[in-house]
């Protein structure tokens, strides 16, 4: 429970420091999405409930952080049209943008995969889970512009939209481990079993 | 699945669902708060990587004695032109009251200072220093001296998000110089390099635009003031059943450090209908005319 706790309050910190993540320019403003990171590898560490909720609070945050604004009505905002020039224009055109709480439901998709490989973590297996980190990380970033892709119409993918997607996909397998390693120590603090060492055979050379 | 797990997942579609259906104010006051409660961060992390930039080669004393002496010389200039304009904005007023013409509506303009740019999805995003607590509101133009910048997104008390011109999402009616081609002005999608250019579609096809024409924005929408330079021409296509012109921005998206906040002052009278244009010879009541015409000001200029 405590476990859960850490989990929960690591994974809002997460925001706090994605501020500190510098982009990277030549990979067309790439970067670490350590929230998004640290939701994938939490998944394979807690139970599966426990992942809803990291999934409902890290897509809140999420959208309520990064996505644009949805525009007012128009019938709320009549003054301004009025003075700008009458019905039409700039303000009727900002639609196609995803709706808030999307994310919420992308994670907790994504975390459902990631429970998939939660035997071979709780073995002590970390090859597998790191990849899947990375195959997840992908799959969500394309869904996201597939789902703006959707919306706006024109199906249409520029090579930088693949070098953004890799490079983030490389980050993200880059920093799991490390993710992995800071979940063990969290368990070892709160005395979270992640292990399972009901199978594990130990030789003691006689 | 356990009956946990599958009561679990029942309620975290519920919610779900009940975030999806939110209106509008709420997502935007969400957003705000989010916004705000990570602002601290956002500062702190703009000011190590100022420290971290500074840093770098230090500044040689010679070369910034010159810049200040040429700086100084500007100024004087400024001033000049500013005496000038006084005096052309006075003559202009008393020349609109012999022609009782319909003034434009003014508007404010609020200096901010770049803080950052965002790095997020597909976003294209940077962040500003003044907020809502200095009068600055959601959808707001974003200009610099040399063109249009992008809008306003979400606000913290002293922070904004600014939506840039090259977001796709961020679309301003457009006209091109010289011509009565008019169109809408976007950015690619995934078009996430430093400078990346722009698209103006819906021209008509085989329009006659010249290569290298300004592109501005036509005002016929209700965010974008008239007459913003947003870039050049640099291509021209013909589609299936209209044209498209590439467009180079005008601002430098990866060297702006300071921006204006184009606030637009609506004084309406909410008992009057809405104003049609009028008509060419049409004479227009004096009383309702002092009711929706404010005095004439000056462009009001607040100093970040």
């Amino acid at each position: 429970m405590l476990f859960n706790l850490l989990v929960l309050i690591a994974t809002i910190c997460t925001f706090a420091v994605q501020e500190f993540i510098p982009p990277i320019e030549i990979a067309n403003m790439a970067t670490l999405f350590l929230p998004a990171v640290f939701f994938m590898c939490a998944s394979v560490a807690v139970p599966f409930m426990m992942m809803l909720v990291l999934a409902f609070v890290t897509g809140i945050i999420w959208d309520a952080r990064y996505l644009p604004p949805a525009m007012m009505d128009v019938v709320q905002q009549p003054e301004t049209l009025s003075l700008m020039g009458g019905v039409g224009g700039d303000s009727n055109l900002m639609g196609g943008n995803l709706a808030f709480g999307i994310s919420v439901m992308l994670f907790g998709l994504l975390g459902a995969f990631m429970q998939g490989v939660r035997p071979l973590f709780k073995r002590g297996r970390l090859e597998l889970p790191v990849l899947m980190v990375g195959a997840v990380t992908f799959i969500w970033l394309m869904a996201q512009y597939l789902l703006i892709t959707f919306m706006r119409g024109s199906f249409n993918f520029q090579q930088g939209v693949w070098s953004k997607m890799v490079t983030d996909t490389l980050l993200s397998m880059l920093v799991a481990p490390l993710i992995f390693l800071v979940l063990h120590w969290m368990a070892k603090l709160s005395s979270y079993e992640i292990k399972y060492e009901g199978l594990r055979y130990n030789f003691d050379g006689r | 699945m356990k009956k946990l797990n599958l009561l679990a997942l029942l309620l975290f579609i519920a919610g779900a669902v009940s975030v999806f259906t939110l209106n509008t104010p709420t997502t935007r006051a969400i957003q705000q708060r989010v916004m705000a409660i990570l602002a601290p961060f956002i500062h702190s992390s703009a000011a190590v990587q100022d420290a971290v930039s500074a840093g770098g080669p230090s500044l040689d004393p010679r070369q910034v004695q010159k810049d200040n002496e040429e700086l100084r010389i500007q100024l004087q200039n400024l001033k000049i032109i500013a005496q000038k304009y006084n005096q052309l904005i006075e003559e202009n007023n008393s020349l609109r009251k012999l022609l009782d013409y319909k003034q434009s509506y003014p508007f404010k303009i609020s200096a901010a200072r770049v803080v950052k740019r965002s790095s997020t999805t597909w976003w294209n995003t940077l962040i500003i220093d003044k907020g809502s607590l200095d009068g600055i509101g959601t959808d707001s133009p974003v200009i610099t001296d040399i063109g249009l910048v992008g809008k306003t997104g979400k606000l913290a008390p002293h922070m904004a998000e600014v939506i840039l011109l090259t977001d796709e999402s961020c679309r301003v009616s457009a006209k091109v110089e010289g011509t009565l081609e008019q169109g809408i002005l976007s950015g690619e999608r995934g078009g996430l390099e430093v400078r990346p250019n722009l698209r103006l579609k819906f021209l008509s096809r085989d329009a006659a635009v010249n290569i290298g024409s300004n592109v501005y924005s036509s005002g016929e929408g209700g965010v974008f003031p008239a007459g913003i330079l947003l870039g050049q021409l640099k291509r021209f296509e013909n589609r299936d059943i209209t044209g498209e012109g590439i467009v180079e921005p005008a601002v430098d998206f990866s060297s702006i450090e300071h921006v204006f906040v184009v606030e637009m002052e609506i004084q309406v009278d909410k008992q009057a209908p809405t104003p049609a244009p009028p008509a060419a010879n049409a004479p227009r009541p004096a009383a309702a005319a002092d009711d929706v015409v404010p005095k004439a000001e000056p462009v009001i200029i607040k100093q970040p």
